[in-house]
């Protein structure tokens, strides 16, 4: 029952049954390419709306992303695109299971928030219950967390470029997607390939050994870093760290020209994938700054709008609740007018709002991708090329604080509770993350409140969708493109294990609605 | 294909964070091995492939949270001969799991409707899966044959239980505590006060009890090789309790961990066991969802945690 018409709406050529499981011919044991399905409900309408057809769109889930989504298209009844977005199904509530531990535990348990960033909630947790308490960790304590912050984001980096966009951009678009992973990756490129795992572990083994452990680190907590770095362990992450300077040129090189071949075989990217929107991200001295720093907004067309604090987030940024997403939106609000903007977080928006990188190779870089496409730019799929300049960045940054002699220095500053609300930000690899904590005089936690990056970014992302879908699905039937609708989700590398603290997982499905009624929601099954 | 009969693999995440297969990745390049032994098939973080085909092992991570979690935790169990519980969170609920003391209203209100930077006053209603009353472990849903602790498990457990699986034999599955691989000394030491993790800097060769730090080394499983203890910060229980502790209902962390202390220091046991029950919500955090801790009887956690709160 796969049958599509490729040009005009949907054709008359079945039945339709609200709970009938999708027809099973269309599915195999094995990866096929995902299904567009044409189903008739006119037997089904009512009379009053005599309908044309319904089409059922289905891609469940939104893979190589980190967590579980699916996408929904609606549809008028002539088949044009009414609305699009991605449904975030995975609530886990940080905000109540918080309250009522200790706050000094909260850099152990809200990295357990995402185990994609983990040193990014690890870090902003610890300097949020600092802010409470009143406290600045030594000056070696701080550039302990940005070594360890820069192994992560080496680790992050090469983690969305090469396993999870990777696949599109060296097997292409439209690639068979039984090998279109990591695996076909591997076989199709062997040797960058490597490379590129080496750099990803390069970074992962420098956040081990600053933060303890990989995945959920634990050495950051009120007032410092637990340990004091000795010789032997500098030693070995220099080594680290001029490892990855060495295989930075030639796979920064790589990722560039497969996206730029990418983006040549599909025009349609850089032309109709564009989102204008606002930009935040954090600088110092109007330098880049990952882990400390003042944020910046620049509107659509370049114009820095505001700076301020991440203390003064709650008049800056407001969350709504869409009925059909456990994520929420997040918007900028303008002072004065009050008004909203659509504004995006990460890479891209950093890159815009930056004057300069602040280290030689990336600052050549970011200097190319400002003659190509401007500042700020907004095409969507070069999310890609600003992860390119920002991981170049933070082997070079790492360079730099491994040759800082204030490493050498005392790590713990003393700490105490007395009651207050400590608010703090990092930029996390995917936008800004804020921890906003009231702790009472035992040190527990009375309140918490989260706003993490893929919120921040979701009002883009569902204008992206609807993009892809124009560009790429409404009005075709080549299987092989709705892996673009993933790809434009992909681009900003979303994080749902983050968006769903409030949310938990992301493989996608896409459910067409028509006249505002859902036709049917096909999940493809064995 | 000529080639020895590769071991195919799916895999699945539910409620939890994504570390137990960013952990994976984490074997380095053990990876490539691994590869070559297996197909990997359904694996939304890696592959495109959205059914579920037949596997011989299905690894399965997080919690059941949404009636979402139940259906794919049920695919996972009808398309693997073998499921793996893999991470903390599947097989005590984890983290997520310390929800346990609130009900879905109290969460949606915390999130949506009484939050602070939120402006509208609803919760999603439509299109998302309805939240499960609590915080459910895997194996109260669907039938589990072997069991990895850890959040996340250390890449040396990781790998041996791949490598095992590959060869066909049982993996290496010590019990040891992370007290096994802490290199600090336990030591009788005249301390009277009891200490938070930010509370002064600790001596890095003696033991953390005998400081006076509530260290749960010795009540938890070692799935981590201790890195915790021997960065000076306290083992919080990430790998889930002992196995004594979950199978006797007379022990418990806190009477376990206040046992040894009050011998180590000078701190009187029921001290001990009322400042971890104060602090029950830290402490048992990561195995409060399961039944083996959560059904022991003198195990009250939503009457401690209803008192902290109410002091508040």
């Amino acid at each position: 029952m796969t049958d599509a018409n490729p040009t005009g709406p949907p054709v008359i050529a079945g039945q339709v049954s609200e709970s009938a499981p999708p027809a099973a011919e269309s599915r195999t044991k094995t990866a096929g390419p995902m299904v567009v399905e044409v189903t008739n409900a006119a037997s089904r309408g009512s009379a009053k709306e005599p309908l044309a057809g319904r089409r059922t769109v289905t891609i469940d889930p939104v893979t190589r992303i980190e967590g579980h989504a699916r996408v929904f298209l609606d549809l008028a009844d002539d088949g044009s695109l009414i609305s699009a977005g991605l449904v975030v199904n995975e609530l886990r509530g940080f905000e109540r299971i918080l309250v009522g531990m200790e706050a000094d535990r909260m850099p152990l348990i809200t990295a357990r928030i995402c185990g994609v960033c983990p040193s990014a909630h690890h870090l902003a947790a610890s300097k949020a219950i600092e802010a409470a308490a009143g406290v600045t960790p030594p000056p070696a304590a701080k550039l302990l967390r940005e070594l360890l912050y820069m192994g992560h984001y080496i680790h992050s980096h090469s983690l969305s470029l090469f396993v999870l966009q990777g696949p599109d951009l060296i097997l292409g678009l439209d690639a068979d997607p039984a090998i279109r992973n990591v695996v076909g990756v591997v076989e199709a490129a062997p040797e960058v390939a490597k490379k590129a795992l080496r750099l990803r572990t390069l970074g992962q083994k420098i956040n081990e050994m600053v933060g303890g452990r990989g995945v959920h680190p634990v050495t950051s907590l009120a007032g410092g870093i637990a340990f004091r770095l000795d010789e032997e362990k500098k030693r070995i992450l220099t080594d680290w760290v001029e490892e990855a300077l060495a295989l930075g040129p030639e796979l920064i090189g790589v990722a560039r020209d497969k996206l730029l071949q990418q983006v040549e075989a599909h025009p349609e990217l850089l032309r109709d994938w564009v989102v204008p929107a606002w930009n935040m991200g954090t600088v110092n001295d109007g330098k880049a700054s990952l882990y400390d720093g003042t944020l910046r907004v620049m509107d659509e067309v370049g114009t820095v709008r505001d700076e301020f604090q991440a203390a003064d987030y709650d008049r800056h940024l407001v969350e709504s609740v869409l009925d059909w997403s456990y994520m929420k939106p997040v918007h900028y609000r303008e002072t004065g007018s009050g008004e909203e903007r659509l504004y995006r977080v990460g890479a891209l928006a950093r890159i815009n709002c930056v004057d300069s990188m602040g280290t030689p190779v990336a600052d050549q870089l970011l200097a190319g991708f400002r003659r190509d496409f401007g500042r700020p730019a907004h095409q969507v799929v070069l999310h890609a090329y600003a992860r390119i300049i920002e991981l170049i960045y933070a082997v070079e940054r790492a360079r730099e604080i491994l040759a800082d002699p204030r490493i050498d220095g005392e790590t713990r500053a003393e700490v105490r509770f007395t009651g207050g609300r400590g608010v703090a930000h990092v930029e996390a690899p995917r936008g800004t993350l804020i921890h906003d904590y009231r702790i009472d005089e035992r040190g527990i936690i009375t309140s918490a409140n989260l706003i993490v990056a893929t919120q921040q970014n979701y009002a883009c992302i569902n204008q992206s969708i609807t993009q892809a879908a124009m560009s790429h699905v409404i009005g075709r039937a080549d299987d092989g493109l709705l892996n673009a609708i993933e790809f434009a989700i992909r681009c900003y590398d979303p994080c749902l294990s983050c968006a769903t603290h409030a949310l938990g997982q992301m493989p996608l499905e896409v459910l067409v609605r028509q006249a505002g009624q859902p036709v049917r929601s096909v999940r493809r099954e064995v | 294909m000529n080639a020895a009969r590769k071991i195919g693999l799916n895999l699945e995440w539910l409620s939890d964070c994504g570390g137990c297969h960013v952990a994976i990745v984490d074997v380095h390049e053990k990876i490539l091995d691994i590869l070559g032994a297996v197909q990997i098939q359904h694996c939304p973080v890696l592959t495109d492939i959205k059914d579920y085909p037949h596997a011989d092992i299905g690894i399965v991570s997080g919690a059941i949270r949404t009636e979402h979690d139940r259906h794919v935790a049920q695919e996972m169990r009808a398309s693997c001969d073998k499921v793996i519980a893999w991470g903390t969170c599947a097989i005590y609920g984890g983290i997520p799991g310390a929800a346990l003391a609130h009900s879905r209203e109290e969460i949606l209100q915390a999130v949506y409707t009484r939050n602070p930077t939120t402006r509208t006053n609803e919760a999603p209603h439509s299109q998302v899966a309805l939240l499960e009353k609590q915080v459910i472990p895997l194996d109260e849903v669907i039938g589990v044959d072997m069991y990895l602790p850890g959040c996340p498990p250390h890449a040396a457990f990781i790998f041996d239980a791949l490598l095992a699986l590959v060869e066909g034999r049982a993996p290496k599955a010590r019990q040891e505590t992370v007290c096994a691989r802490c290199t600090r000394s336990m030591k009788k030491s005249e301390e009277t006060r009891l200490k938070s993790n930010h509370d002064g800097i600790p001596d890095p060769d003696l033991c953390l009890l005998s400081q006076g730090y509530v260290c749960l080394g010795s009540v938890t499983l070692d799935r981590c090789l201790s890195p915790c203890p021997s960065q000076g910060v306290m083992c919080t229980g990430c790998a889930g309790p002992t196995m004594q502790i979950l199978t006797e209902p007379n022990r418990d962390l806190r009477t376990e961990v206040a046992d040894r202390m009050s011998r180590l220091t000078a701190i009187p046991r029921e001290e001990i066991v009322a400042s971890m029950e104060r602090s029950g919500k830290s402490h048992y955090a990561y195995a409060m969802a399961s039944k083996m801790v959560g059904e022991k009887p003198t195990f009250l956690i939503r009457k401690w945690i209803a008192e902290v709160e109410e002091e508040a």
